[in-house]
């Protein structure tokens, strides 16, 4: 029955884990989503320094933690927290974007952080209370802690659609108190006699089913008010409904994201748009993803009725190219790329979107055909050729939030990708944000470059163009030289009053005549960049130009992160000598909460340590080291595999559950089986899981392009069943030590909290991993962990055996 | 006979309201002079037509009772419902940018106090000023009436689509953060004329720019960053604020 309640409390508190992530993008940006997981991960790690101290401190304190009733009380006191702290999370005026400006925003963070710790304190309680109290049962209760993990991560994907982020999270933290009707086996009850036990038992089952129904009431109490999700107000949606005659015409939910169609007559979405264009603009509605990133609908006969299209930037690829017959428009948020193909009356226009409600949404307003899934999927499956192909995605709403974000739309291998999906007189349009000082526009001029080169361009810089009006850029990539048809270009540009930036011999005078800055910026930039690629220093040029522009692979796929600490300073006199633009880089955020969670991390480790000095007991090194690193080991895999499947499904959520569902699952099936192993062997299976995950290192990418050819379906059997090997051998060190390798419930409490805190650090060092080294680099960090956790392995197995003689 | 204490005490009451009322428009007269001077001059406005205007228009008789005080300091001020008043600099500098010469028809796009009209109006022949919340636009009208700024024509509406009735503009001035140019607006531009609007994303920093139609060519340039309070909300929302 423990492992049953260890089961409720892991599925609940990883669910809760889940749908909280969801709830901060939509409420804040996914900066604050990232925060999460090293809330939860303190809150268990946490438990483990609880018992440590406690073990230290007062001694019988098993007696009153393990019986059947404190189980209970836990279970209740998870349920109450789990929910009392999300609706004070979402009452509170917290907001991420005012923390530089308003000193109260970091007591809100501060008070968010610490309430929403306390439910993952007390399911680290409960499962930590499974261990120590039970080392001889330690891989069945990892079996229950894996495997209810594991379905928490999974059943938030079934159920958003059906209940949404917040009725959903609330039923979630009811989960546990199924236990409440029944005895929990294997601990003693309350009392020694009957009839209090039996008191107890009903006050206990009253109380549960008391709170059940305050929970129900919260859901359905003023329709869903106090749990309903706030975006933010800085969020586009949180803007738009505060216009006149403006109202959210429907929402779906799903783990996708949370998508509000939108109908307001002040929808006005105009990027790149001319300014030339003085009529009215079409009419439009919009759909918002997470309560930002709008895609917009717009009116087609009005579009083919007005100038609109033609007189936006992306429409120079048309202008190339009048009597094209194919396009392709490769969808991440916007909805001006279709109003662009429509106006130009192609005949044949094929859109990719990879959110399937938007995809539908597409279908249904403009009745196009609609692929609904990763645009490589697509080009892989796909012999069509293309005269023009179009990549939209703008961005958020706010610049610096999606510095984080994985994208592999802009990396050198998708842009070869398109290219090789062009017709004979076939061109690439890209249309982005245009930064100042020059970031964007550098990394995608060079990108596009290293992609020609890799198609085997003579000169790759005759292909380019790139124009730009006063917040928007369109880089241009023709398959063949621009040649003659640069004329055209010219005539665009002249026509709309457009700046050129880049095109082959083009004067500094003529690329600052429509939208002037002081100087010419992005053009002398790309100049330089064109100059550097030309005498072979574009290595050179990389290291010395303050920001981070180098081209991205899909190894290192963050598009919008310029970031460099050694452009530090220069970037910081950028933006006017002041640190707020900075803060607003999610990189920023990953440094301090690295540093908040080492200074955490050292203080939940020292405590207990500080207070059983004075016992005269001691926990080994070299145990701290193995459980540490086996904690950071298990998390870099994780994190690993999770942003390797993003590339294969588009999606960073369908990969968190693929692979957080799939390793845990495996994982426990392997601490069931560390019941018969000893520590001599741990150690095969170690050094057999480091063989795994080098072979992992070298042979990923190659296996994910291949996979990236097969069916939906079959892509998700295979990178299901990809995770076994790796899963099944992670699932023995933690166990496998914790039953050999330790000897007292301090030495198991706190080889609990080291695990802990490991992940945490872990989860976050790889982000900055993955963001300054690549992904695959994370690889590494995963083969060092469990390479110190082989040799360190050693420790306990002496402890075993002197002990068994 | 009895009645006299009771007119000496009106007399002085009356003698000592002038006196204190005389000497609250020397103290406000002369911190509109600082202002002037150490706010707008010294940051390099030149033109004589908007110095003029600045020391001209009471500046205080358009920020709330409570924050009179403070009504010539080198800041925005809130002037209700979560709007506020522009800091003296921006004002001067977006007027100037304009290049009034004193003829001109000028459009303003977001009345809020009717500060920003009053100073136009002090330099230029016509004003139309657009606000579209209605708090706004009654109050605005109200203090410009009172003080006798007989050619600014106010309205209530929606500031996008411009002033078709009385287009085609001089010059047009939009005073809240937006994040495309509206292409109406651009529409009611005369040739030569000129637009200027804090531009760029209105939850984050934006850039004062000046457009200039040139015959069928617009052309922008960036002035400056400037940090607009969002346009966080239109006609209904009483929390909507203003940029400064």
């Amino acid at each position: 029955m423990i492992p049953a309640a260890v089961f409720l409390l892991s599925a609940s508190s990883l669910a809760f884990e889940v749908l909280l992530t969801r709830i901060f993008s939509i409420s804040q940006w996914n900066h604050l989503s990232f925060m999460v997981i090293s809330i939860a991960l303190f809150g268990f790690a946490s438990s483990g320094t609880f018992l440590g101290i406690l073990d230290a401190r007062k001694q019988g304190w098993e007696k009153h933690l393990s019986t059947d009733h404190s189980y209970k009380i836990l279970s209740l006191l998870y349920s109450l927290t789990a929910i009392l702290s999300y609706i004070v999370l979402n009452r509170m005026p917290l907001d991420y974007f005012r923390l530089a400006l308003e000193p109260v925003q970091a007591l809100y963070l501060l008070t968010a952080y610490l309430i929403l710790c306390l439910p993952f304190f007390l399911a680290g309680l409960i499962v930590s209370l499974a261990y120590v109290l039970m080392p001889d049962k330690t891989g069945r209760t990892y079996l229950a802690t894996m495997t209810g993990s594991a379905v928490g991560a999974f059943a938030p994907f079934v159920l958003v659609p059906f209940c949404g982020e917040g009725p959903l999270i609330i039923l979630v933290s009811l989960i546990p108190l199924v236990i409440l009707p029944f005895p929990v086996r294997g601990l003693k009850p309350l009392m020694p006699d009957d009839r209090r036990s039996g008191k107890s038992y009903f006050i206990m089952l009253l109380a549960g089913i008391g709170w059940t129904l305050t929970a129900v009431f919260f859901i359905f109490h003023d329709n869903g008010a106090m749990i309903h999700v706030r975006p933010s107000a800085y969020k586009f949606l949180s803007q738009m409904l505060k216009y006149p005659n403006t109202r959210i015409a429907g929402t779906v939910f799903s783990l996708k994201g949370r998508i509000d169609r939108v109908e307001s007559p002040y929808v006005r979405f105009a990027p790149g748009l001319s300014l030339k264009y003085t009529e009215k603009l079409p009419d439009q509605w919009v759909a918002f993803k997470d309560a930002d990133d709008p895609f917009v609908f717009f009116d087609s006969d009005q579009i083919r009725k007005t100038r609109f299209g033609a007189g936006t930037l992306s429409f120079a690829g048309y202008h190339l190219i009048p009597d094209a017959e194919k396009t392709l428009i490769i969808q991440s948020g916007g909805g001006s790329a279709i109003a662009c193909a429509i106006a130009s009356g192609v005949r044949n226009i094929q859109v990719v979107e990879n959110n399937p409600h938007i995809a539908e949404l597409i279908r249904r307003h403009y009745g196009l055909s609609v692929f609904d899934g990763n645009s490589k999927t697509f080009l892989k499956h796909t012999d069509e050729r293309f005269d023009l192909i179009q990549i939209e995605n703008w961005g958020p709403s706010i610049p610096g939030a999606a510095a984080l974000t994985q994208n592999h739309l802009f990396t050198v291998a998708s842009l070869k990708s398109c290219l090789e999906h062009l017709s004979s007189r076939g061109v690439l349009i890209i249309s982005r944000k245009l930064l100042l000082p020059p970031a964007d526009s550098l990394r995608l001029w060079s990108s596009a470059y290293e992609s020609l080169k890799m198609m085997n361009a003579a000169n790759p810089g005759e292909h380019i163009t790139v124009l730009r009006n006063w917040d928007t850029f369109t880089l241009i990539v023709s398959l063949p030289p621009l040649g003659p048809r640069a004329e055209k270009l010219k005539d665009f540009a002249r026509q709309w009053n457009f700046d050129l930036v880049y095109l082959p011999a083009l004067s500094e005078a003529s690329a600052n005549r429509y939208s002037m800055f002081d100087r010419p910026f992005h053009f002398l930039e790309i100049s330089r960049l064109a100059r550097a690629y030309e005498t072979g220093e574009q290595k050179r040029y990389f290291n010395e130009y303050f920001l981070d522009v180098r081209p991205q692979t899909d190894d290192r796929p963050f598009p919008s992160r310029f970031l460099k600490w050694s452009g530090f300073q220069e970037s910081y006199q950028a933006s006017g000598s002041r640190f707020y633009p900075l803060f607003m880089s999610g990189e920023i955020v990953v440094w301090v909460v690295f540093i908040e969670a080492l200074v955490v991390s050292v203080v939940l480790l020292m405590l207990p340590l500080l207070a059983i000095r004075t016992r005269g007991r001691r926990f080994p090194v070299r145990s701290l080291i193995f459980f540490l690193s086996v904690g950071a080991g298990f998390m870099f895999v994780e994190m690993f595999f999770i942003k390797v499947y993003t590339l294969l499904f588009a999606d960073p959520v369908i990969s968190f559950t693929m692979v957080i569902t799939g390793v845990l699952v495996f994982s426990g099936v392997g601490g069931y089986f560390s019941e018969r192993i000893d520590m001599p062997r741990l150690r095969y299976g170690l050094a057999g899981l480091i063989a795994c995950l080098v072979i992992g290192y070298f042979s990923v990418y190659a296996v994910v392009g291949r996979l990236l050819g097969l069916s939906l379906t079959a892509q998700y059997v295979w990178a299901f069943a990809l995770l076994l090997p790796v899963g099944l051998l992670m699932g023995l060190p933690f166990p496998v030590a914790m039953q050999r390798g330790l000897e007292s419930p301090f030495q198991r409490a706190h080889a609990w909290a080291a695990n802990g805190c490991a992940s945490v650090l872990a989860s976050i060092l790889s982000v900055q991993i993955a963001l300054n080294f690549g992904i695959s680099t994370i690889m590494l960090a995963a083969v060092c962990s469990y390479a110190i956790s082989l040799f360190s392995a050693e420790g306990p197995v002496k402890t075993i055996v002197q002990k068994d003689q | 006979m009895k009645k006299t204490p009771f007119f000496v005490c009106m007399l002085l009451l009356i003698g000592f309201s002038a006196l204190y009322a005389s000497d609250d428009e020397a103290g406000y007269l002369k911190a509109r002079e600082n202002m002037v001077r150490v706010q707008i001059e010294a940051r390099g406005i030149s033109d004589a037509k908007v110095l003029k205007a600045m020391r001209e228009v009471p500046r205080h008789l358009f920020v709330p009772v409570q924050l009179r005080g403070r009504a010539y300091s080198d800041s925005p001020l809130p002037i209700g419902g979560g709007q506020t008043i522009s800091q003296p600099y921006i004002v001067a500098l977006m007027t100037e940018s304009l290049g009034l010469k004193g003829d001109e028809r000028v459009l303003e796009i977001g009345t809020g106090s009717g500060y920003q009209a009053a100073v136009l109006a002090g330099i230029v022949k016509e004003v139309y000023s657009i606000e579209i919340r209605k708090d706004l636009y009654e109050n605005a009208s109200q203090t410009l009436g009172s003080l006798n700024f007989t050619d600014i024509q106010t309205r209530h509406g929606d500031g996008y689509f411009g002033w078709k009735e009385v287009a085609p503009f001089d010059a047009i001035m939009i005073t809240a953060a937006v994040d495309h140019i509206p292409p109406p607006l651009l529409g009611q531009l005369k040739d030569s004329g000129k637009l200027i609007l804090p531009l760029g994303n209105p939850f984050s920093y934006q850039n004062l720019a000046l457009v200039t139609r040139q015959g069928e060519d617009y052309s922008i340039r960036q002035i400056t960053g400037v940090l607009f309070v969002p346009m966080t909300g239109h006609a209904s929302d009483p929390d909507a604020g203003k940029g400064r």
